[in-house]
């Protein structure tokens, strides 16, 4: 297809605004599937995501669309919809040249609606507005056509549809070959071509999913991959309609993937550049970086005998996912296991969740703790992904840590709500503006360890849930923080080590000693809890001894049965981590997560 | 020689407890106590006594004591004429609930053979009798006592059950003294056990009842192991009290892992080294023996590492604990050196203890003997001339 008759775009969205609903309606309209194939939401393909509602792997369909008469040839690259996942959208948004910004009829612009809108503006993306949902009784399009002028949107172009009525749709189908510009690569140098996503299929090895900037790459071509210099011969060239199709070659502007017997994605950054080995580009496409865990946990098996076992599942899991990464690592409480790195938390939930589903492991789940960048007084500098880990704060000089600019939108009435919970979490305050006049968008700059475990579900609840949220990283910030250790019967216990603000230490090991002698069953001894700074105690509790655990009746007829009992009881505490003589259960290791200090 | 002793279930009830889950039936009639009991005598006609005496016949349930006397008194006779004449040394308890026997009932029981009655108290309060759907009422404890007494029952059992829902201490205590003013011979007091598929069950998970706490329940168990000593009433096992010489011989077949023959639905024998049991359903149970089968519904053959650890963790739920030379006699080893390290590591804890003649849970290991029968069950067994094969 020549690149005039091309188009690619991508569809943006605040989650639950029906971005998904109105891909499958494109995909549906434009006859790619006929409405008995089409399962809801075609576009989420892995259980996990569909029973969660979260796009995790972007994909590409191809739709063909008549237009006046001509065949214009269609690629919505769909993209990730969650803020652990923001540079892999920025690198689909790079793949093309117009987005359609759903914002729901009803809800209004939210703060994904503008992280999203800002993405799109700084790949110079022509965007679309479509209000969506205007068959809900609660629509008001006027006020959302308001909003979209005040964030910088000609509010009046914007296109009225319901995606699950099926209105509007032709109209957008048309606005898309009419505003969107077509591609305007130099289809004669050498090829250059985008990867926005790769995933591994055990037949062919890693599909690369490519939109072709300059040249074009057909079946046989050797091609390199720019940032691993790693060179492969194509052996399969598809795209997606929304089911595989193979193709001979994808042309200048064009969108599909490709295989080439490539092992792991690690090969295969997203955002790096695809080249000819034998014809190379003198320069790679902008914006590549490698993918940067920012939140880090141990995971240990809780059976031991299964260490190899989960080595392996992280093994596999990572030829589909080059953003996870992990490394050995010993605790003294919980023996061998792994600190892995994630995207963020929603990353990791996905990755533990898929550990344990698919894998059948039992795991230990420390915490999770964002990366630290620590000054020895020495001038040395050392990077800090595990609390336990931290140096003596005698040879500390400065510790710094993550920081979000955080963007909330809330009905103004919430402002003061929001403002508190944002000073709880150490944030600092950098703007206010109101979109209309009942709302309005408050901009703070918050560590990321402090927004990571329940700042939404809290701003959820103080806002009766009509706060939304986003945030980008926006670099390190040097912060007073110190190590809390936990000391169970007198011994430190490695895996509940945190980092924490000073002036919160107090609270934070008051509320956490409290939690885990709610979660810590009696013993057979008392069992002292501590939360120390160093050598100074700044929390105690107390794990009463047990007092009864005994079978009340145990006759004749009931022998095998008690044994079995007492079999199954034991058992049970082999699920548990015995540390030191302590025996501690699974969610001890979480509690900091579940502490609420006042 | 070796003693031996015979379980005898009688399913039947008026009505079931919330917390009961025994193998009872509701609802069936005289016919079909008397259609059991035929099959009861018949399944003991073909049953393989062991070589020693018998020393005690238990009727446990269900409600024995509902049923028409003189059906166990036939059991009775059959056991009788069998084993060569029963003495009056041979304990022959029938388990019996207050609200289901009269005067004349009650004599019928002394008359032919019983000696020893287990009524179940439970409470002394009527609204936890009510909720625990007993049939009773607490001045039918009282009479059902008076009553044996009258017609010379002389040896007596009482039953309590302390950590109910909604229990106080001073219920408890209520409760104890009160059965202590019946003066009985022996005490079963039982912490309250939550079994599966019970109403008990049902009614805690729906909040329908509430536990005490635990610390609460451990006071009612210690304040009464002290009450009772006061009157006279030692602890033999971990929930059982007598006069001294008045301990149950039956129990004690138990916990010593004796032989022991059992009649009935769902009843479980053993004879050294296999344990079996009957099918649990009454009529399938009738079914089979009148067609002349095997009630039987399933078996375990115990190893002599497995008998090492149930002589074990049973023995020690006796408060003399294990006799040293007993266990040496049954498997030419001392328990001291077949759980050695074991052994070490509990006594360390204070959990243990051990002499010349006995080893025994000490004060604390009995309050969580479980620690103690939990390391027992599985436990490697050390010392042993050639080591066990274990198979493949």
């Amino acid at each position: 297809m020549d690149q005039r008759h091309i188009r690619n775009f991508s569809i943006i969205a605040h989650i639950d605004h029906g971005k998904s609903t109105l891909a499958d309606r494109l995909i549906e309209t434009t006859g790619a599937l006929t409405s008995r194939e089409m399962a809801p939401q075609v576009l989420d393909s892995m259980d996990l995501e569909r029973e969660r509602g979260i796009t995790i792997k972007a994909q590409a369909v191809r739709l063909f669309y008549q237009h006046h008469g001509e065949t214009y040839e269609l690629n919505l690259i769909d993209t990730p919809g969650h803020v652990d996942f923001t540079y892999e959208v920025s690198r689909a948004l790079q793949a093309c040249e117009g987005a359609l910004l759903v914002v729901d009829a009803a809800q209004g612009v939210e703060a994904q609606t503008l992280a999203n809108l800002y993405l799109a503006l700084e790949h110079d993306l022509t965007v679309l507005p479509v209000i969506n949902k205007i068959d809900l009784p609660s629509a008001d399009p006027d006020r959302v056509m308001e909003e979209l002028i005040e964030i910088g949107l000609d509010g009046t172009e914007a296109l009225p549809v319901s995606a699950k009525q099926g209105i509007g749709i032709d109209q957008v189908l048309s606005d898309i070959v009419e505003k969107v510009p077509p591609p305007t690569g130099d289809s004669s140098g050498p090829l250059r071509a985008l990867i926005f996503d790769s995933r591994f299929d055990s037949y062919k090895g890693v599909l690369v999913y490519i939109r072709v900037v300059d040249g074009s790459l057909a079946i046989g071509d050797r091609i390199r991959f720019m940032a691993t210099q790693k060179e492969f011969e194509v052996t399969e060239i598809g795209v997606f309609g929304p089911h595989p199709m193979p193709v001979d070659r994808l042309e200048t502007g064009e969108v599909g993937f490709f295989a080439a017997q490539i092992k792991t994605v690690q090969d295969t950054r997203v955002g790096d550049t695809v080249t000819g080995a034998d014809r190379p580009a003198k320069s790679a496409l902008p914006g590549y970086r490698p993918a940067q865990p920012m939140v880090y946990s141990g995971l240990y098996p809780v059976d031991s005998a299964d260490y190899g076992r989960l080595r392996e599942a992280l093994e596999k899991l990572q030829l589909n996912d080059a953003a996870l990464t992990f490394e050995p690592e010993t605790s003294a409480a919980l023996g061998f296991g792994f600190r892995a790195g994630f995207l963020g938390l929603l990353h990791m939930e996905v990755i533990q969740e898929r550990l344990e589903r698919e894998y059948d492991l039992t795991l230990i789940t420390t915490a999770p703790n964002v990366v630290y960048q620590v000054t020895l007084v020495n001038g040395e500098a050392v990077r800090v992904d595990n609390p336990a880990l931290m140096p003596p704060a005698g040879d500390i000089l400065t510790i710094e840590e993550p920081v979000v600019e955080a963007s909330i939108i809330t009905p103004s009435d919430y402002i003061g709500a929001v403002m508190e919970l944002a000073q709880e979490r150490r944030g600092t305050y950098l703007n206010l503006s109101y979109l209309d006049n009942v709302r309005a968008m408050l901009t703070y700059r918050l560590p990321l360890g402090e927004i990571m475990y329940d700042f939404f579900d809290q701003l959820k609840s103080r806002t009766r849930g009509y706060a939304s949220l986003d945030y980008q990283l926006a670099g390190m910030q040097a912060s007073d923080l110190v190590r809390m250790d936990i000391l169970l019967n007198g011994e430190v216990v490695d895996a509940l080590s945190t980092i924490v603000h000073r002036d919160r230490a107090y609270n934070k090991g008051r509320a956490l000693a409290e939690k885990l002698r709610e979660l810590i069953p009696r013993q057979l001894f008392e069992v002292p809890i501590q939360a120390a700074i160093g050598a100074r105690v700044i929390a105690r509790e107390t794990v009463k001894a047990m007092r009864k655990d005994v079978l009340a009746k145990c006759y004749g007829g009931d022998i095998t049965r008690k044994r079995k009992l007492l079999e199954k009881q034991k058992e049970g505490k082999r699920r548990m981590k015995s540390v030191g003589n302590v025996e501690i259960p699974q969610e001890a290791f979480m509690a900091i997560l579940r502490v609420d200090e006042q | 020689m070796t003693e031996w002793g015979l379980y005898v279930h009688i399913p039947f009830c008026q009505a079931r407890c919330t917390y009961c889950d025994f193998n009872t039936v509701t609802g069936m009639g005289e016919a079909e106590h008397r259609r059991y009991t035929d099959a009861l005598i018949r399944e003991w006609a073909g049953e393989m006594l062991p070589s020693g005496p018998l020393v005690s016949i238990f009727f446990g349930g269900g409600t024995p004591s509902l049923i028409d006397p003189h059906l166990l008194g036939r059991v009775i006779d059959r056991v009788d004429a069998r084993v060569g004449g029963i003495s009056a040394a041979v304990e022959v308890t029938v388990e019996t609930n207050p609200g289901t026997v009269t005067p004349e009932k009650l004599a019928i029981l002394k008359e032919v053979g019983v000696n020893r009655l287990s009524i179940g108290a439970q409470a002394r309060q009527n609204h936890h009798l009510l909720s625990l759907n007993r049939i009773h009422d607490v001045s039918a404890i009282d009479e059902t006592v008076a009553m044996a007494r009258d017609v010379g029952f002389r040896n007596i059992n009482l039953d309590a059950i302390y950590g109910l829902p909604g229990q106080t201490l001073i219920e408890w205590q209520e409760t104890v003294e009160g059965l202590l003013r019946l003066a009985p011979q022996h005490l079963s007091l039982y912490a309250l056990m939550v079994e599966a598929g019970t109403p008990l069950k049902q009614q805690l998970d729906r909040g329908q009842a509430v536990l005490p706490q635990e610390d609460a329940v451990a006071d009612m168990a210690d304040w009464a192991e002290t009450r009772l000593g006061a009157a006279g009433l030692l602890p033999y096992e971990i929930s059982n009290y007598a006069i001294p010489g008045l301990e149950s011989r039956h129990n004690r077949l138990y916990w010593q892992l004796e032989p022991y023959l059992a009649l009935g639905a769902g009843a479980h024998a053993y004879v050294s080294p296999r344990r079996w049991w009957n099918v649990r359903g009454v009529r399938r149970y009738m079914e089979l023996i009148e067609g002349g089968a095997d009630p039987g519904d399933g078996e375990e053959e115990l190893t002599l590492a497995e008998e090492m650890r149930e002589y074990a963790w049973l023995g020690l739920r006796q408060r003399r604990g294990i006799d040293r030379a007993a266990f040496r006699a049954r498997f030419a080893i001392d328990p001291v050196v077949a759980f050695g390290s074991l052994v070490e590591s509990l006594g360390g804890q204070g959990l243990l203890e051990w002499n010349e003649s006995r080893l025994w849970l000490t004060a604390r290991g009995r309050d969580v003997a479980s620690v103690t029968a939990r390391a027992l069950v599985d436990a490697p067994i050390e010392g042993l001339p050639a080591p066990s094969v274990p198979n493949s």
